[in-house]
């Protein structure tokens, strides 16, 4: 008997992917430890501003593998920045042709205008609030990459919004982390009814951290898997091609950026992608096959053809224990709090024996 | 940009200051560094201080030699060392100096194995700096004493190697132009100190194109007569070795003092300034390590008690060695006409 033609039943659609990006130290190679810098930064063009390097060629490898696949995808960044500088940022940002769907600012004149000169540095609520609205505007199904650096509050924020959106942190768990923290009790409510809305929406898989200050990785392990910190964005690519956002000729893009435009060699990329083996952040086999094409691209150096080359790579995969995946368990912030803002652990402990 | 392969594996405190120290290393300069040793614990001490990966590359191994064991025998039978492989790799042109704080006489004995001798030199020697007074305009605050341990005694041929070699070493990594030469020995006739300084003397006072400036006595050391200091091993080392011992003493002497009277303490605090400077002008760890020449290949030793900043000073001077061209420069000096 024959059976009857049934037409392929057509893939799904793979879902949304919405990227959210700080901008200072981590898109920007911004300079504001002081107040000449400050001042200089907040007056330059948008051709006198530096990028990271490599993060130019990450997004653009972002765009082109979510069209290779037909995954919509959007870009975002939220700057705690003032809005004055709006116009510079988006010419660097025209100038280095990267795709994004969006851009919010940080109103610090509303503040000044208050004279609540304690908000201005305060950037965890402001950057909560937008990540939420940002995630209740977005498709259902949407995942998330977050972005963000190693200067301020970037780890904390986007750990405390990933937890509410994948329903570890219940609403009303996070507004007694939020007072410690010193947010600002008049946005408060509105940040536990977005809580609230966005709770249990889930999809923000990945924390990635630009360190550009160098940070031990060991500080973030408070943060658990989910987060990873990585000291260029060949090794962010690297990463997410692991994730598989990702494929090697990605990889290879933002490698052969950082080897034309940031004098970066094949050694240099070689030593990071063994940093992150070293770091399981990712498997060996997948590094084999992601670094094969970029070997004959001759961005990385070739293999050791020897017995000993050999015998010295069958070593280290038998020596490393396997990878973490991204799954994180329960943070524990007060752990997090006394390591990354101390006095706001003290704080804590005050209020709770008052 | 060198590498410079450093034993991770050596020393007091290894691995995790010697880590640590290559750790500053990647952060302060573009130096590359291939660190050896076992893998598991350099990487636990990596990640907790700051580091960038990009200039630093690991090579496991499982095997070290301690300051205790037998140089000879360890050398022989630990082929899976972090020391040899460290060697090897600068052998096999995987890196281009190596750096050590461990058990010198495997230094000196893994390098005679793997390196390749210069041409003419029999046997290499140590060279280890020494603070001095500075009594020539733009001198260099520190003079240059081989041999300082790897040898025992030696012939006249070999000190005048010696000679020419320490004296091509500062002229490269001191810029001096004109290096002033002496032998150490026991008064400043040339008759004195028995047949080989006396042969050897005659043979530097003749050598064209070496500042000999003649027999240096033991107060000299620490003055700026010569820049560099030859003598055999075992005189070299105790001359160094009882520097150390004296400057420490200084310290911990007046230290004991301040502790027994009240105006002694206080005269110390004037003096604070001073005793620092002494203590900084006398502190192995600011000048890196003591290069052993004679070969093709650099290899720098190390104090053993070195901690992040010694073994970070040593990976600067043994990259600066290497910028330099220094064995190409002994080579030359020597008449060997290397590459």
């Amino acid at each position: 008997m024959k059976l009857p033609h049934r037409r392929p039943r057509p893939a799904p659609a793979p879902p949304p992917l919405l990227c959210r990006w700080d901008l200072d130290k981590t898109y920007l190679r911004s300079e504001f430890d002081t107040l000449r810098q400050l001042i200089r930064t907040a007056r330059e063009r948008g051709e006198d501003k530096v990028e990271v390097p490599g993060v130019p060629a990450l997004m653009k490898a972002l765009q082109a593998a979510a069209d290779r696949r037909g995954r919509p995808i959007a870009a975002h960044f939220i700057s705690a920045s003032p809005p004055q500088i709006g116009k510079a940022i988006r010419d660097k940002l025209a100038l280095d042709g990267v795709p994004y769907d969006g851009i919010v600012f940080k109103n610090q004149l509303q503040h000044l205008a208050r004279g609540r000169f304690r908000f201005l540095r305060e950037h965890v609520g402001f950057k909560l609030g937008e990540l939420f609205r940002g995630r209740l505007e977005a498709l259902p199904g949407t995942r998330e990459l977050l972005f963000g650096d190693d200067w301020e509050s970037d780890p904390l924020t986007y750990s405390l919004y990933a937890d509410v959106v994948s329903g570890r942190l219940a609403p009303a768990g996070l507004e007694p982390l939020l007072r410690r923290l010193g947010v600002d009790g008049q946005v408060l409510p509105e940040l536990g009814m977005l809580a609230a809305r966005a709770c249990g929406l889930d999809g923000a898989d990945r924390i990635l951290i630009n360190l550009e200050r160098r940070t031990p990785p060991a500080v973030f392990r408070l943060f658990g898997p989910r987060l990873v910190p990585t000291f260029n964005y060949f090794q962010t690519a690297l990463v997410l091609a692991a994730d598989g956002w990702l494929e090697s000729e990605d990889v290879a893009r933002v490698a052969a950026a950082l080897v034309e435009r940031s004098g970066y060699t094949a050694r240099r990329l070689e030593n990071s992608l063994a940093d992150l083996l070293r770091r399981r952040l990712v498997a060996s086999e997948v590094a084999r096959s992601l670094g094969r094409p970029l070997r004959e691209a001759r961005l990385l150096p070739p293999e050791p053809r020897s017995w000993r080359g050999w015998m010295e790579r069958v070593r280290v995969r038998l020596r490393r224990a396997p990878v973490v995946g991204p799954q994180a368990g329960p943070l524990d912030y007060e752990a997090i709090f006394a390591r990354m803002r101390p006095g706001t652990a003290r704080a804590g402990a005050q209020g709770a024996r008052a | 940009m060198p590498t410079i392969a450093v034993d991770a594996m050596g020393g007091d405190q290894a691995p995790e200051e010697t880590v640590r120290g290559v750790a500053d290393v990647s952060l302060q300069t573009d130096i590359d560094c291939l660190l050896v040793g076992d893998e598991d614990r350099i990487q636990a001490v990596l990640e907790r201080v700051a580091y960038n990966p990009e200039q630093i590359a690991i090579r496991h191994c499982t095997e070290t030699i301690a300051s205790g064991d037998d140089p000879r025998e360890s050398v022989r039978t630990r082929r899976d060392a972090s020391l040899l492989v460290a060697i090897r790799a600068v052998a096999e042109e995987r890196a281009d100096a190596v750096v050590s704080a461990g058990n010198t006489g495997a230094c000196i004995l893994g390098a005679a194995r793997h390196f390749r001798p210069l041409a003419g030199v029999r046997r290499a020697a140590l060279a280890a700096v020494l603070p001095r007074r500075a009594q020539h305009p733009g001198q260099d605050p520190l003079a240059l004493l081989l041999d300082a341990g790897a040898t025992v005694h030696c012939d006249a041929d070999e000190l005048v190697r010696f000679a020419v070699m320490g004296s091509a070493y500062a002229r490269r990594v001191s810029k001096v132009p004109a290096p002033r030469v002496g032998l150490l020995n026991m008064g400043g006739e040339p008759s004195k100190g028995g047949e080989v300084l006396v042969e050897t003397h005659r043979r530097l006072a003749a050598l064209p194109g070496l500042d000999f400036v003649g027999n240096v006595e033991g107060h000299e050391l620490v003055t700026g007569r010569a820049d560099v200091i030859v003598c055999e091993g075992l005189l070299g080392n105790v001359a160094l070795k009882l520097f150390e011992g004296i400057s420490e003493a200084l310290v911990d002497l007046a230290r004991a003092a301040a502790e027994r009277k009240l105006v002694w303490r206080m005269g110390l605090r004037l003096l604070a300034q001073g005793v620092d400077s002494l203590q900084a002008l006398t502190d192995y760890r600011r000048y890196g390590g003591a290069p052993i020449l004679g070969f093709e290949q650099l290899l720098l030793t190390c104090h053993g008690r070195s901690d992040a900043r010694a073994i970070a000073n040593a990976v600067k001077v043994a990259a600066k060695a290497v910028r330099d061209r220094v064995p190409a420069e002994i080579a030359g000096a020597l008449g060997g006409g290397w590459r």
